[in-house]
């Protein structure tokens, strides 16, 4: 096989392995920013984290009313406990995306991917 | 409140579900720290025993609950890579699990789903009595699954998928399992109306017409399991260690493999024989 042809193809198989890398990886860190609190099922992302924290800042922290991410109402006694807790796993999350997702992306063969 | 798991195992002559039952079942307990408990037969008991496993699924498992084995000629064909061969398929008494579970909240889980986090205990205390899976979520990626995977049927409803079905005990499941059962009792009139092909039992598309039903005969999402990772079963699970599972993942589904690993997400093996190949590697995870 033409030389040129062999890299090509060897590449391209390597594309799909990374590309599943990534994904898995995409799941694995979605799942960690879902959280079950009170009934509903929160999803952690910028969204929430700005409007806890708008709320804390206006010092409405007692008996809140949120929408989970089925747009369900959900009753946070304690806004600055929920806040800590969405904060806490979200650097924890994103953390360990960045890591991984930075060994993925120096890992420029099919078997340093799969050894992550 | 109690917690737990509750998982079927019938045997066949050529899969052995309850080996797979009793890795799935220890891999749950140890990532949701949470009891399990077994459901199967006398035959599939007595394989146990003569295969020496059933001392260890004594440990694995909480409570082994008998019950008669269905009697069923559904015939399945399943893939183990490239090669694939029809297999009787023993899995019409799924609705019996509200009567058979020994707890009050419950995470039905079939044998070849694997647990490698703690993800669904996120779900224990979400206030909805019975969740199912949202979907199929392919390994690869959406260009391997159809339609079909999708829906009951090209103009029925939306499958979803009963490899993980959460449910609490209380009289609006036992609806939900009552509505389960009368649609696999009448399956081949169901068929007419939603439209599927009849000739195979699937608990998913029973799960997902009483789901339709009970929700007034719409599609609600609201209240759902996240979609099951899944690889297929041309897809082969290669190698097992202690850090992650690695993969030959057939991504043009036409015999074309690369590799892939994962770790730390729970995941549907679809590749039944290749499960039983790494049993040895699997059953240290647990």
């Amino acid at each position: 096989m033409d030389k040129q042809l062999e890299e090509a193809l060897d590449f391209a198989n390597y594309q799909q392995t990374f590309s599943i890398q990534k994904k898995v990886l995409k799941e694995r860190i979605s799942a960690k920013l879902t959280y079950g609190f009170n009934g509903g099922l929160f999803r952690i992302d910028r969204n929430l984290l700005a409007f806890v924290d708008m709320l804390c800042t206006k010092e409405r922290t007692s008996g809140v009313i949120l929408l989970d991410a089925n747009e369900n109402p959900v009753l946070v006694e304690d806004l600055n406990e929920f806040s800590e807790e969405i904060f806490r796993r979200y650097f924890e999350v994103t953390n360990e995306y960045f890591e991984q997702h930075q060994k993925i992306k120096k890992s420029r063969s099919v078997e340093k991917l799969i050894s992550q | 409140m109690t917690q737990g798991i509750l998982i079927y195992a019938h045997n066949n002559r050529t899969v052995d579900y309850a080996l797979m039952a009793m890795i799935a079942g220890g891999l749950a307990k140890k990532n949701l720290q949470v009891p399990v408990s077994l459901v199967t037969d006398t035959s599939t008991i007595v394989w146990m025993k003569e295969s020496n496993i059933f001392s260890q699924a004594e440990s694995v498992f909480e409570h082994v609950i008998t019950v008669d084995r269905p009697t069923t000629d559904n015939q399945r064909r399943l893939h183990d890579g490239q090669t694939g061969q029809m297999i009787p398929f023993i899995n019409t008494n799924r609705s019996t699990a509200w009567d058979l579970t020994p707890y009050d909240r419950t995470l039905l889980i079939d044998s070849d789903f694997f647990i490698f986090s703690n993800s669904l205990g996120e779900y224990w205390n979400v206030d909805a009595d019975v969740m199912l899976g949202n979907a199929i979520n392919d390994i690869y990626n959406d260009t391997r699954t159809g339609y079909l995977d999708r829906h009951v049927s090209d103009t029925g409803v939306k499958m979803y998928w009963a490899t993980t079905v959460m449910f609490s005990k209380n009289s609006n499941s036992k609806l939900f399992f009552n509505t389960v059962n009368y649609v696999k009792e009448n399956y081949t009139q169901f068929a007419d109306v939603f439209r599927f092909d009849p000739r195979q039992f699937r608990n998913d598309i029973a799960f997902s017409i009483a789901k339709h039903i009970l929700d007034g005969y719409q599609q609600d999402d609201a209240l759902s399991l996240p979609p099951v990772l899944s690889a297929l079963d041309k897809d082969i699970l290669y190698s097992v260690d202690e850090n992650s599972l690695t993969f030959l993942i057939d991504y043009r589904l036409t015999n074309s493999y690369c590799a892939a690993s994962i770790s730390g997400v729970d995941v549907h093996i679809m590749n039944k024989q290749s499960v039983i190949r790494n049993k040895q590697a699997l059953l240290e995870l647990i």
